[in-house]
């Protein structure tokens, strides 16, 4: 953005060819370890490629792809792909906005929060997973299993049954990621100017007036920044899934990454895993599009 | 009131940990207890297993410090040089290069894992170490890049102005004026790519072996051979897991800082 040389045109070729020199590096290495496996990814989707029968391989046209459209699977894990990610984000957002004004409130002992929100982020979600899956939800000998028994309620399979099975993978990615929200939230809400508060207490504007009329607009681009990259993350969610449940039962909880995954690597099917991979991908891209026009529009008109 | 509400929040958070813990220092028979007892005695078998026993858990630590080390020096080397070009100076079709390295950012792993496989298969590198560091590249050389050009930006101009009217070249300038002057980014840099590359799984799953097998995927083996040794595992796990922690609390500041670094000034950002 801010660059030195003024009329100077030595000077600006020279600078501008130290700027290639800097780059280069870099965006050579993504262009190898980054663009090119992609290419091959679409390449290979328009291909047969099947470890567990050699012999059918070959070039396969738009095969892979008229198959994922009369896929039932397919289907489902694009609902599943998509539940899981609204729910979550939402849940994370709200949950972690409300957690921050609650703790904005707390005169001493702030730096206490900070440290316990920090645990889960830098948490392997492999390792997350694992812990729900054996020390929180496992049946006679989880925490939760115990604390809903104790309670007086029915226990329940949580890993098991199909909704249920839902409901924990989407509870164990908001459990690990409302502290980064919280984190933002917190750190946004540190750095808003205090006068128009004052100025809103002079008016006689009650807390929710507050609230919703002067933090929310305010907190806007770092809620914007929050659902974006949160998004992005859950669309992409592995590690945690596969091991809470490895997307079971059957598919309950089988989100297209995790389909496309067990097509490739257990199914040994690399043609329509990596068309299943595509499909992701421009899902993604859209999402992305839409969330980022919907940053800046809203930037241009907000302030 | 406020407090305690916070604090019943706090600890849905601290709970699963503290089980851990404890869960690591009970004896497994302890373990299937039920209804779980907080009063026992605590053993260290379960730690002395984890890193001494047979399926001990020391080689899986080597390894994910080695690709973690390397990835994370790779990465710096790479994104420092080019964060403080796409920041400060004049570069050729900067705006589309830019948006590339962000949209590289956003590729699913899974459309990567496929490839890679298919590929690293093909010129027998999967499960060495070159292969993984390859491909960690992928997801931490354009998150460096990015979150480095929010710090670069950063820098007062006239530091590099000074610097140019002395005649110093423009090496020297980036050298003895600008990193020493980004050296708290270059610190969150580290930490976010090293805590990335150690926490990954689905490239080490399927992209390593027997050689090449970090603590992440050591983890998810030991539950899939030992169904039951819980405590076993929650020792393991919490070894594992313990540089990351460390990591976690003794640069709590700077990984916040790094988390909002985009989204507190977010607003006036491209």
């Amino acid at each position: 953005m801010a660059s030195l040389a003024g009329g100077n045109g030595d000077l600006n070729s020279g600078e501008k060819r130290f700027a290639v020199l800097l780059t280069a590096p870099s965006l050579l290495v993504l262009l190898l370890t980054t663009t090119f496996p992609l290419a091959y990814l679409v390449w290979s989707s328009f291909q047969t490629i099947n470890l567990a029968m050699p012999f059918l391989d070959g070039f396969a046209g738009f095969d892979n792809y008229i198959e994922m459209w009369d896929d039932s699977r397919y289907w489902h894990s694009i609902g599943l792909t998509g539940i899981y990610t609204v729910s979550s984000v939402s849940m994370q957002v709200v949950i972690g906005m409300g957690l921050a004004l609650l703790v904005m409130q707390i005169p001493q002992g702030q730096w206490i929060f900070r440290i316990v929100a920090i645990l889960p982020i830098v948490l392997a979600p492999v390792v997350v997973g694992l812990f729900w899956r054996t020390l929180m939800l496992a049946p006679n000998f989880g925490m939760i299993d115990f604390i809903i028994q104790w309670l007086g309620f029915e226990q329940v399979n949580w890993l098991g049954a199909p909704v249920p099975a839902l409901i924990s993978v989407i509870a164990i990615h908001t459990w690990q990621w409302t502290p980064f929200a919280f984190l933002v939230f917190l750190a946004s809400l540190a750095s808003l100017p205090t006068d128009v508060y004052e100025a809103a207490r002079i008016d006689k504007a009650n807390a929710l007036q507050r609230f919703w009329y002067i933090t929310l607009p305010l907190l806007r681009p770092a809620i914007v920044i929050v659902v974006i990259m949160r998004a992005m993350i859950s669309l992409a969610a592995f590690a945690a899934i596969f091991a809470a449940t490895g997307g079971g039962p059957g598919t309950a909880t089988e989100i297209l990454n995790l389909y496309a995954f067990k097509t490739s690597f257990i199914e040994l099917n690399f043609g329509y895993g990596s068309a299943l991979a595509v499909s992701l991908l421009v899902i993604t891209m859209v999402v992305s599009g839409v969330l980022f026009r919907l940053r800046t529009a809203r930037g241009a008109g907000g302030n | 009131m406020l407090v305690s509400a916070a604090s019943l929040l706090l600890l849905v958070w601290v709970f699963p940990l503290l089980w851990a813990i404890l869960v690591s220092l009970k004896s497994e028979n302890e373990v299937l207890a039920y209804p779980p007892n907080l009063i026992f005695e605590p053993i260290a078998q379960n730690y002395k297993d984890a890193l001494f026993g047979d399926f001990s858990i020391v080689p899986s630590l080597v390894t994910s410090t080695i690709v973690a080390v390397s990835t994370t020096f790779l990465t710096i080397v790479l994104a420092v040089p080019a964060a403080y070009a796409f920041a400060r100076l004049r570069l050729p079709a900067k705006k589309t290069l830019g948006f590339y390295t962000l949209a590289t950012q956003m590729v699913p792993p899974v459309g990567l894992v496929i490839p890679y496989f298919l590929i690293l298969n093909r010129v027998n590198w999967l499960d060495t170490y070159q292969g993984m560091i390859i491909v960690y590249l992928t997801f931490s050389l354009p998150f460096a890049i990015w979150l480095m050009v929010s710090y670069m930006e950063d820098i007062p101009l006239e530091m590099e102005e000074a610097a140019l009217l002395d005649k110093a070249s423009r090496l020297q300038t980036l050298w003895h004026i600008i990193i020493p002057q980004v050296r708290g980014g270059i610190a969150v840099t580290v930490i976010f790519v090293f805590l990335n590359a150690w926490n990954e799984f689905l490239f080490a799953v399927q992209l390593g072996g027997n050689t090449v097998r970090p603590v992440t995927v050591a983890m998810y083996n030991f539950v899939s051979v030992e169904q039951t040794l819980w405590a076993k595992l929650a020792a393991a796990a919490l070894i594992a897991m313990l540089p990351v922690v460390i990591i976690g609390i003794a640069a709590q500041k700077q990984i916040v800082k790094g988390l909002t670094v985009g989204a507190v000034k977010g607003g006036g950002r491209r």
